[in-house]
């Protein structure tokens, strides 16, 4: 099992594109129990690595409870970075 | 911005543009705290050193060797052993024991480690060796790190640094040598053991520099209170079980005699609990940085950070000359001056970074 951080990263060297739903949705299996798997931490986590250059906004809309979804997809760049700083 | 961003409602770009407003604030807020809590965990620690048996210490009843390097490195490591005390009882409180464990035998646990011992042990005996040849010249010079990690920033991760960042910059840096100019002696001299010394006021800035530019960024990967609870481990370890007994047998002084400060530090009651208050706001001090950081970059991020240079006399007034009633602390008004200068230059620099974010946006 992985730090919930290094999942989260991992996350986007797998999926074309994620929103933080998305990835609490994907990581609740192992990591439901964790405190940090709340949306506010996760899209602070998502916006913390946009910010370092490890992903980046592929787009943006509200979903169906009227709130913001930021989809984030990792370059090739940020694969890398991410592979080569956290190994499966 | 693709074209998909152009067809979303205005709803939803208004919602993304306080998002990211508040996301900014968020990171400047920790950054700005983080200088806060360095200036209360420098003000408790000088206050446990200025007490019990430190006071014996510093009257005589050690080498010179170990009053000018020893002591300082042994007040650094019970900072850090309490410190990392702290840090630890944090992340078991908020349920993140299990991923500090996982995260310390990863790749970035160790470039955390790693960090950690160029910030923790090698920049602050570089800063304390700088102090005692060359005088308060360096505290200018090691306010150098905030322009260090802003290269860094820029070279190794890519990140924003643009003419007005670095005019920003600039300002904080004046702003830090005319607060720190009301230590400076009745002129410098410039014999060999001052250049000496300024070197290694040199090499404590690229030391900071580097752990904050490198632990900031490493922050997007590792959540910042298992960031901190590695670096202070990491710290008080390296300082107790390495730096103490090194600098005590490099001072001639056996191994022994620094195992013996240790051990009569860790159990001196009257100056225990300011090691204890300040290990506490050490956690912030360091934790709150690498956030920052890593939320607003390494160039914003530090010189926020950097206003420690004021918040450190500031807190030793409240804390030593006021609390205490020890004279000596008050501020003089180049101190008020040069935080209200820092502030501007912070403030240059954050807009900047907007303006050369915005940029990159679009």
């Amino acid at each position: 099992m992985k730090p919930l951080n290094y999942a989260i990263l991992k996350y986007f060297t797998k999926v074309d594109e994620a929103c933080a739903d998305d990835v609490i949705e994907a990581l609740k299996p192992e990591y439901g129990n964790f405190k940090m798997l709340k949306k506010p931490s996760v899209i602070e986590a998502l916006m913390t690595a946009e910010q370092n250059g490890l992903i980046e906004e592929s787009r943006f809309d509200m979903d169906d409870n009227g709130e913001l979804r930021i989809f984030y997809h990792a370059h090739e760049e940020g694969k890398a970075t991410i592979n080569s700083y956290i190994k499966d | 911005m693709s074209e998909r961003a152009m067809a979303v409602p205005a709803s939803a770009l208004e919602a993304k543009e306080q998002m990211t407003k508040a996301f900014r604030k968020k990171g400047i807020m920790f950054a700005v705290a983080s200088g806060m809590c360095y200036g209360l965990y420098t003000a408790f620690m000088t206050q446990g050193m200025g007490s019990g048996i430190w006071l014996d210490w510093y009257g005589g009843a050690v080498s010179t060797f170990a009053t000018i390097y020893t002591l300082s490195a042994l007040g650094a490591a019970t900072n850090d052993v309490f410190s990392a005390v702290w840090a630890l009882i944090i992340a078991a409180i908020k349920g993140k024991l299990s991923d500090f464990g996982r995260s310390i035998k990863t790749k970035p646990g160790a470039v955390m480690m790693l960090a950690a011992v160029i910030g923790g042990p090698f920049a602050s005996t570089c800063y304390v060796l700088g102090l005692q040849m060359a005088g308060s010249i360096i505290v200018p010079i090691a306010a150098l790190n905030a322009a260090v990690g802003a290269i860094l920033g820029k070279l190794l991760f890519k990140q924003n640094l643009t003419g007005k960042m670095i005019l920003g910059i600039v300002i904080c840096f004046g702003a830090a040598v005319l607060i720190g100019s009301t230590a400076f002696g009745d002129g410098v001299d410039f014999s060999g053991g001052t250049v000496l010394g300024m070197f290694a006021g040199l090499f404590a800035a690229i030391g900071w520099g580097v752990e904050g530019a490198v632990a900031g960024y490493g922050t997007a990967m590792i959540d910042y209170e298992i960031g901190i609870t590695i670096r202070q481990c990491t710290s008080g370890v390296a300082n107790v079980i390495i730096l103490v007994p090194l600098l005590s047998l490099i001072g001639g002084d056996g191994i022994g005699s620094g195992i013996s400060l240790i051990g009569q530090a860790f159990s001196d009651s009257p100056s225990i609990m300011f090691f204890v208050i300040s290990g506490f706001f050490a956690v912030p001090a360091f934790s709150f940085w690498y956030k920052g950081n890593s939320m607003c970059g390494a160039a914003l991020g530090m010189a926020c950070n950097g206003m420690y240079a004021f918040w450190g006399p500031l807190a030793c007034y409240l804390v030593i000359g006021l609390f205490f009633g020890v004279d000596g602390y008050a501020i003089p008004w180049q101190g008020w001056v040069g935080a209200v200068i820092m502030i501007l230059g912070i403030f240059v620099l954050a807009l900047a970074q907007n303006a050369a974010a915005k940029k990159e946006a679009n």
